[in-house]
């Protein structure tokens, strides 16, 4: 057997390391532990957010999170336009179908 | 005395010092960014459009069939996978078999976007495609086609509207048993939603990559060692270039979507037959038109036992299931896609069209 280059080198290492690192990823500890770790991330950022609102609101300018709540209604809105655009065009449709299909009954 | 070594040894010398020279030419070439490969070049026209959403024609002389088909794409990445590099792409091929071609584009998700729900693409947006279709195409019925959650998507659509003009349904690598599907969605049962997503309301896409990687956590090392070994290979430094950037091309997810979808991996919805939308019990078995699901075995994302039970929740008569040897993108990209996947696709299609006299 002769020494492997490189590439086999990394094989190797990958035969042996990927079932295990994939072992690990498919684990219910694994699981449990990255949503622990996104309720810390969640914790951590709010906190952050509501000193920063705090210091903004003192001196009475509106903080990024007030933005991003207007911004976020402002999409809301946007949608329901999206959707009623979409239920009138295919009232519209069906509007035009049902007149074409009297005129070929007559 | 030492010997001199053979022509053999000095032409392999020769090859590895061509092929360094050709590596850091391209090494270079990369990393500046002077090397770029363009992706979807198939020629297509946006006929519709609504919000980010774009349908998509593809341009075509030779149109022989009919009906026309209409593909939708996943709601987790870019739909130019399935158009990736000419001589590599699905859409090119439905192309060439004489399919008037249709796409549904979902672009990037903003904040106008967060509060989407599976009523919205599925009650909506493809009933408006379809009734541009009928109205460009002149025709009555579509061919519809789903691939991964497009497929989920082109299935709840089929149940929910049994009056839909669908000739057939075709869906690739479509998940059926979402507790299968390995530790993203194990993540996502366990996770509090509110927890990941960002504050304009959508899953950032950052978060969706790290739940890809962790299904095959070396596969990204494990391309690297390939892209240094074969660096010197343009035409695999191309095609490496169009895949990972594809792969972390990620878009965000619609809030409204994400809690949607964790309520049907947690009631495991479809196998538990407790799927809602807008208020109704939406039933596979309501599904009555011929019906196909490709599915990859060697697929990491959607594997086997996840896909596999798709099949036998569908009321259709003619229904079927295709197995084939490969990997999530292995099914529409490169050897067996052309071999196996898209001849058998293109024949079940064609089976269910006809010529345009």
């Amino acid at each position: 057997m002769g020494i492997p280059g490189p590439r086999g080198l990394y094989d190797r290492v990958e035969k042996v390391a990927g079932p295990r690192a994939r072992e690990v990823t498919h684990s219910d500890e694994f699981a449990q532990a990255a949503s622990v770790v996104a309720g810390l991330n969640q914790f951590v950022r709010s906190r952050i957010n509501r000193v920063a609102a705090k210091a903004w609101h003192t001196v009475n300018l509106p903080a990024g999170t007030d933005v991003q709540r207007l911004n976020n209604r402002l999409g809301e809105l946007d949608r329901q336009v999206r959707l009623l655009a979409l239920e009138l065009e295919r009232e519209r449709a069906r509007g035009r179908a049902g007149n074409q299909s009297s005129k070929d009954a007559d | 005395m030492a010997s001199i070594p053979g022509s053999g040894t000095l032409d392999r010398v020769r090859k590895e010092v061509e092929r360094n020279a050709l590596r850091a030419r391209n090494g270079i070439a990369m990393a500046t960014g002077l090397k770029r490969t363009d992706v979807g070049l198939t020629p297509k026209d946006t006929v519709w459009r609504s919000g980010r959403a774009e349908l998509w024609r593809y341009r075509s002389d030779d149109v022989s069939l009919k009906p026309p088909l209409l593909i939708i794409y996943s709601l987790f990445n870019k739909s130019y996978i399935l158009d990736l590099r000419p001589g590599n792409s699905v859409i090119e091929k439905l192309v060439e078999a004489g399919f008037d071609v249709y796409m549904i584009d979902w672009g990037v998700p903003d904040e106008r976007d967060a509060a989407n729900t599976l009523e919205d693409y599925v009650d909506y947006y493809i009933p408006a495609c379809i009734d541009r279709i009928q109205e460009l195409s002149g025709t009555d019925e579509i061919n519809l086609f789903g691939y991964c959650f497009g497929g989920t998507l082109a299935m709840l659509h089929a149940a929910h509207h049994p009056e839909s003009p669908l000739r057939s349904l075709t869906v690739l690598t479509t998940p059926a048993d979402l507790q299968q599907c390995g530790p993203m969605t194990e993540m996502m049962a366990r996770t509090d939603l509110e927890d990941v997503i960002g504050k304009d309301g959508l899953v950032p896409p950052g978060v969706i990559m790290q739940g890809f990687r962790t299904l095959e956590p070396v596969g990204e090392v494990t391309t690297r060692v390939d892209l240094v070994e074969k660096l010197w290979n343009d035409e695999f430094v191309t095609s490496y270039q169009a895949m990972t950037g594809w792969a972390t091309d990620q878009v965000p997810l619609p809030g409204g979507v994400a809690r949607q979808f964790k309520k049907l991996v947690v009631e495991n919805g479809f196998l538990e037959d407790r799927v809602y939308l807008d208020g109704d019990r939406v039933r596979m078995k309501d599904i009555t038109v011929p019906f196909m699901h490709v599915l990859g075995l060697r697929d990491h994302i959607i594997p086997e036992p996840a896909a596999s039970p798709l099949v036998d929740l569908v009321g259709s008569e003619d229904r079927q299931e295709l197995r084939l040897d490969a990997g999530h993108v292995g099914l529409m990209l490169g050897r067996t896609a052309h071999k196996s996947t898209l001849p058998k696709v293109i024949d079940f299609l064609k089976q269910r069209s006809e010529p345009i006299s």
